[in-house]
């Protein structure tokens, strides 16, 4: 057992969990921050309700991070034992949720399992991943890169997800899933003609959605970014306000707990989605790179252990993660600077809240057992 | 089964290569967004987020207090008691609102409504009940359990303590209207809502009594709660204070013996110009107008028959009647026409060419001198004098006593009146028939009739002229100006002397005997001028009856009657005050006007040398607590 354990800790990427600790760490100083009351600290103690929501998000860290090495023990052929399995289920689930989920914010993303509540999308990410990942792995390109025929059921793969996560409404979700999916595939190559058409395809769907399949609150949610003053008091307060936030903050920032903007809660979800902007503003420019380096250093750690991996299945499963990874940052970072829409895309590792804490430290966890250099002689 | 790992279908790392560059790609494009938002612009970005936190409210300044020559408060200000609302503090606005309504008795709807007009950012207090009574402040207070959010705060408004005392000398104030708060001067200044003098020295001294608003400056979170004040605050400064000529007491008996008539009395210190009293009736209470007014009730006071908010006193022009004889008689006497002997003959009228003009008195006087004719007050004499003036000598003479310009009293609008001359006639009907000036128009302007009009406060200053030593004095209403705490004085006012009737000393003196005649005299127009026999002092004037329609056309409706004027003073040799009055279509001016003015001197011997009235142990101070409204404005002629 003890060399076992041992040789499980060798395996482990120590540099990947490093900064697996460093960024939630950051984003509990900043959720402090974000969510400091200054009249709570007089009447309790520091560590009490205080920081109730550090605390949670703290206890969230724990989990995620048992989470994580709980997966990164995983045997390799594990996760790709059971993806269609896990995939079937979720896809099952996220049914059931559209008929009889619990409606928050006008929108079915949540199942009630007694005291838990989950969200099925939010692990359909990963579903999607490891489903994706087994079949590309079976089904290698005939050629050296897909044609149109080969892909139609990997693309049915993450669309039949999306889809439904579409219907919840929940627009930021699904649009990851089909993100992830594309990146896996395209990761893989695809012919000229297809990367073509499908492009228009693309393009044409988006003009599609828009004239006829999105809400007027998500069309509202793209006009306003490219004029937000027109409605300041609106659709265009969080835009201008989150957009104040991360200016104001300028190279050095305002200092810790000073953000004014952020302190007397003139941004909205500045816990959740918005909690990049205590950062740029308290921490200004240097601090801000700062964690976008972080994030580089991070995603860039996972390319290369893909880049390092025997195992082809395991390569597929990292990029599929780094997808995920990126797209939230990037979208989110977008909606926060103010040149994307405001798509409720939680900052990964940084935002308040528990589905996108344990999704990301789960998924950083499979991506440790399936590169992990033990894999290629445990299988 | 798991067996992918021996064929790698495909070579990764050109793959992760571009899979990076991508990434590092789109991570510099947020970093390059970032040093846009946060370096180039960031200094505005910066100026807008203190913006979003930093405001600023307005603290109401308290007005100047305006007060007597002996510092009697006149208008002041207190404490108003608003009800008022914080939204962020009031989680059930609905339910706290119908408890209010329960408890103040009043439809809630009432104050729905007002909560809707009132819009702006919530930090601000939303005014439920202004003004509110003792009663129900305390009813509200004993509540506040079940009113959270809901608070009394209090503002100074102002308070005209005496009600409809000295009305239209002191003026009123009012909500600021939209062509006010466009004028240069105020811009910026005003906001709406804000009150802003009127009338009167309200309006004359708004930019002294107004005060300089304080600044509240604070920090607001985004729902628009006030967090916590800024270190800059700006204290509110109250205005400055004005010191009044006026005695509170004198004042009150003018407005008192206006009471129920409509006309002006004017009291002055001939010597000096300073105004011990100034009434205009009807009057009014100004203190309505910082409250609610109905825009019924607010058209009742403009446009009213009573012309309430008119000052009678400097805005209003009568004909001065035999009140011009006086002046008319000096001027004879200075230019050689007449000596206090020379004697004309009253037959009961006058002829010029084919016109007669009759005597007041249709059997005539006989032969009458100059003190015989004041006394009497007989037209023939002035007819046959103003004659010999010519109209162009009546006019130079009246000019000098200050008549046909405004007397330059330090409140606004005055009117300049008029005394008909060649070269006015001329003017006006340019290009007429009428343009020449015939012989037949000067005996009317002899006897103050025609087209000669004046204001009350001419009146009293020429007649202060004439017992003053000829000195034309500038009246005026404002004694010291003071800073707000009391302690500078910032401006002073002192007698001037505008103008020199260029009468010898010797004959203004004869003039003056002959006036007191017209009181003591047997047989004088003025007997109800005199002052009680016990004190001692002797009063001099001259009385008006002055034509409002042509004799012929006269009926006896109360419009039709003359009004009655006075001009007199007293004591007779150095006079201390004198008054000036007139009581619109008042009849005879020694039956209406004249104890009008007798009831203002006694007043004035009352306080200033301690006199007692015989008949009637008045109390000193007779201002009569008009704060109840006891409808003095209601009076009038039937």
């Amino acid at each position: 057992m003890i060399p076992e354990i041992r040789s499980y800790i060798r395996s482990l990427d120590w540099v990947l969990l490093l900064l697996m600790f460093v960024i939630p760490t950051i984003g509990l100083t900043v959720l402090y921050s974000a969510s400091y009351d200054p009249d709570l600290e007089r009447r309790f103690l520091f560590w009490t309700l205080n920081s109730s929501l550090v605390f949670r998000q703290l206890l969230y860290c724990a989990a995620g991070t048992f989470v994580m090495f709980l997966a990164a023990a995983l045997p390799a052929r594990f996760p790709y034992r059971f993806s269609y399995a896990l995939y079937v289920v979720l896809l099952g689930l996220l049914v059931v949720v559209l008929i009889s989920g619990t409606i928050t914010n006008g929108s079915r993303r949540w199942l009630s399992l007694g005291p838990v509540n989950l969200q099925p999308s939010e692990l359909m990410k990963i579903g999607v991943i490891l489903a994706l990942a087994r079949y590309l792995t079976k089904v290698p390109p005939k050629q050296r890169v897909y044609g149109f025929s080969e892909l139609i059921v990997p693309t049915l793969i993450f669309v039949i997800p999306m889809a439904i996560i579409l219907r919840q409404p929940d627009l930021g979700t699904a649009l990851t899933v089909g993100a992830i999916g594309a990146s896996m595939i395209l990761f893989v190559g695809v012919k000229r003609w297809v990367l073509i058409s499908s492009f228009l395809t693309g393009l044409g769907g988006v003009l599609v959605a828009w004239f006829w399949f999105l809400h007027p609150y998500q069309k509202l949610r793209v006009t306003t970014l490219f004029d937000p003053e027109s409605d300041p008091h609106g659709s265009g307060y969080q835009i201008i306000q989150s957009k104040i936030a991360v200016g104001s903050g300028e190279i050095f920032g305002k200092g810790y707990l000073e953000g004014s903007q952020t302190r007397l809660e003139f941004v909205p979800e500045r816990t959740t989605d918005f909690i990049f902007c205590v950062l740029a503003e308290e921490w200004g420019f240097v601090g801000s790179v700062v964690v976008l380096a972080l994030y580089l250093f991070l995603l860039a750690r996972i390319l290369q252990n893909v880049a390092r991996s025997k195992d082809y299945f395991g390569a597929l499963v990292g990029v599929g993660v780094v997808a995920l990874v990126f797209f939230h940052t990037f979208v989110n970072l977008g909606m926060v600077v103010g040149f994307l829409p405001v798509v409720g895309l939680p900052l990964p590792l940084l935002s308040y809240g528990g589905s996108s804490m344990l999704t990301t430290f789960f998924a950083l966890g499979i991506v440790l057992a399936v590169t992990s250099q033990r894999s290629a002689f445990s299988r | 089964m798991y067996s992918t790992y021996e064929k790698m279908p495909i070579t990764l790392p050109p793959r992760v290569v571009i899979a990076l560059s991508c990434i590092i790609a789109a991570f510099f494009l947020l970093a390059a967004r970032l040093w846009y938002l946060q370096a180039i612009r960031g200094e505005s970005f910066a100026e807008r987020s203190k913006n979003n936190r930093q405001k600023t409210v307005f603290v109401p300044p308290a007005r100047g207090v305006i007060r007597d020559r002996h510092g009697v408060p006149l208008a002041k200000n207190r404490p108003a008691f608003n009800v008022e609302m914080y939204l962020h503090e009031t989680p059930d606005v609905d339910q706290t609102i119908d408890t209010i309504a329960e408890l103040l008795g009043e439809p809630a709807q009432e104050y729905r409504e007002r909560l809707q007009k009132q819009g702006g950012p919530r930090f601000r207090p939303r005014i439920l009940l202004r003004d509110a009574s003792r009663t129900e402040v305390e009813r509200i207070l004993a509540h506040r359990w079940y009113l959270p959010g809901v608070f009394i705060n209090h503002y100074p408004i102002r308070w005209y303590e005496h009600g409809h005392l000295a009305s239209h000398v002191l003026g009123h104030i009012r909500e600021i209207g939209k062509s006010d708060l466009d004028k240069p001067e105020f811009k910026g200044y005003y906001q709406p809502g804000d009150l802003i003098g009127k009338s009167g020295l309200e309006l004359q001294w708004e930019l002294y009594l107004q005060g300089r608003r304080g600044l509240n400056r604070f920090v607001v979170n985004a729902h628009s709660v006030k967090i916590r004040d800024l270190p800059e605050q700006v204290p509110a400064i109250p205005g400055n204070i004005l010191e009044l000529t006026l005695d509170k007491d004198v004042q009150a008996a003018a407005d008192t013996a206006l009471q129920g008539e409509w006309g002006a009395v004017v009291a002055m210190v001939p010597k000096t110009g300073e105004i011990l009293a100034l009434s205009s009736a009807p009057n009014f209470d100004p203190n309505i107008f910082t409250g609610e007014l109905s825009p019924d009730q607010w058209s009742e006071m403009i446009n009213g028959r009573e012309k309430i908010l008119n000052n009678r006193a400097v805005q209003e022009v009568y004909p001065p009647g035999s009140v011009f004889k006086a002046f008319l008689g000096a001027a004879g006497l200075e230019e050689g026409l007449i000596t206090p002997s020379t004697t004309e003959y009253c037959p009961g009228y006058h002829k010029v060419g084919n016109a007669t003009f009759r005597c007041h008195k249709r059997s005539g006087h006989g032969n009458v001198n100059l003190e015989q004719a004041l006394t009497v007050s007989c037209d023939v004499y002035f007819y046959v004098l103003g004659a010999r003036l010519g109209i162009d000598r009546i006019h130079e003479y009246a000019t000098r006593f200050g008549f046909g310009t405004p007397t330059g009293l330090d409140l606004v609008h005055e009117a300049p009146g008029l005394i008909p001359s060649k070269a006015w006639k001329k003017r006006r009907f340019a290009g007429t028939e009428e343009s020449r000036w015939y012989p037949g128009e000067t005996p009317s302007v002899a006897i103050g009739q025609g087209a000669t009009s004046v204001t009350p406060m001419q009146l009293a200053v020429a007649l202060s002229a004439l017992v003053n030593g000829g000195k034309v004095m500038r009246p005026y209403l404002v004694k010291a100006m003071y800073s707000s705490d009391g302690q500078i004085v910032t401006e002073r006012g002192e007698p001037k002397i505008v103008g020199e009737v260029g009468i010898r000393e010797q004959y203004l003196q004869r003039v003056q005997e002959d006036l007191i005649e017209v009181v003591h005299g047997a047989r004088g127009t003025a007997r109800r001028a005199r002052l009680p026999e016990e004190w001692e002092i002797k009063a001099a004037g001259k009385t008006g009856t002055s034509q409002v329609v042509a004799l012929s056309a006269k009926t006896d409706k109360r419009e039709h009657e003359h009004h009655a004027l006075y001009a007199g003073y007293a004591p007779a040799k150095d006079p201390e005050i004198l008054v000036a009055a007139i009581v619109e279509h008042g009849g005879s001016g020694g039956l209406a006007a004249a104890p009008v003015a007798r009831q203002v001197m006694e007043a004035y011997f009352r306080k200033f040398h301690g006199k007692v009235h015989p008949d009637a142990p008045v109390p000193l101070v007779s201002e009569g607590n008009q704060q109840e409204g006891d409808g003095v404005e209601g009076g009038g002629p039937p």
